[in-house]
């Protein structure tokens, strides 16, 4: 079966994550807080996690046609790099060469995103409902 | 909204403890501005899927009475249920699965469920936050 989703790149800036501490109420410092975010181990601030998984929720949505994911998806991944203000974050979604592990109703894909200099931000898969992308 | 962090140290943490349920709108903005780039407002008739970080975030800071300052994401899990409609309502159960250190560094898991009005799943899963503070340390 046959399915591709395309990379979707978004360019964060400090007014992204300024957005979405907006949102989410997470005014954690080193999001924020540009003196305290300098003094940190990051020299600078980084943005909220789920910012990075941003590209890869559009990309499944776009490639799908919907605003919302299929029920019985499941996506697992690890953070791998911080993303920083300035960051162009590109999403990469593939046919799992693992695709038995995802079990009969579900569809393994290996999920990505990495930065302008090809730094990967996140990694994990990304389990579909095989009868939703059919 | 409050600018809240909480310093909730990882010796306070008790693994198995539940907080919620916490209710919390999805508004059209809310989901708007989370379907395309952040803060771009879109027209959605389904929260798209980046609405459930920031409604396990809401439920957290409820739970903690903040966000843990100085927390750092390295694992996220979720599994998508039944489609939430813009304009609705969830309710939102936070507890910690597992607390554990690893080269050094303090890990907290906190499981997340989510769940329509009428109880019907719309999503769950966990973070694995690296915590601002280890074990014996305020």
């Amino acid at each position: 079966m046959t399915r591709t989703f395309p990379s979707v790149s978004d360019r964060v800036t400090q007014d992204t994550i300024n957005a979405y501490a907006d949102l989410s109420g997470d005014y954690n410092p080193l999001h924020v807080d540009l003196e305290v975010a300098a003094a940190s181990a990051f020299g600078g601030t980084i943005a909220h996690g789920p910012i990075a998984f941003q590209a890869l929720f559009r990309s499944l949505t776009e490639g799908l046609g919907s605003d919302a994911l299929p029920a019985g998806t499941r996506i697992t991944v690890t953070y791998r790099a911080p993303v920083r203000p300035g960051d162009t974050v590109s999403s990469h979604v593939e046919p799992s060469s693992d695709d038995d592990a995802a079990g009969d109703d579900r569809v393994r894909f290996d999920a990505h995103c990495a930065n302008q200099d090809d730094v990967t931000v996140i990694a994990g898969q990304v389990e579909l409902p095989r009868d939703a992308i059919a | 909204m409050t600018n809240t962090l909480s310093n909730i140290a990882y010796d306070d943490l008790v693994v198995g403890r539940r907080s919620g349920p916490y209710e919390e709108p999805v508004s059209a903005g809310l989901a708007g501005r989370l379907a395309g780039p952040i803060g771009d407002e879109q027209s959605v008739a389904l929260a798209p899927p980046a609405v459930f970080p920031v409604l396990f975030l809401k439920a957290l800071r409820r739970s903690m009475g903040g966000i843990p300052a100085g927390s750092v994401l390295a694992k996220q899990e979720v599994e998508i249920g039944e489609p939430l409609p813009v304009d609705g309502r969830v309710r939102i159960e936070t507890w910690i699965g597992e607390k554990y250190v690893r080269r050094d560094r303090p890990f907290v898991v906190i499981e997340f469920d989510i769940r329509h009005p009428d109880g019907r799943l719309a999503a769950r899963g966990s973070k694995t936050i690296m915590w601002p503070t280890g074990p014996g340390e305020r």
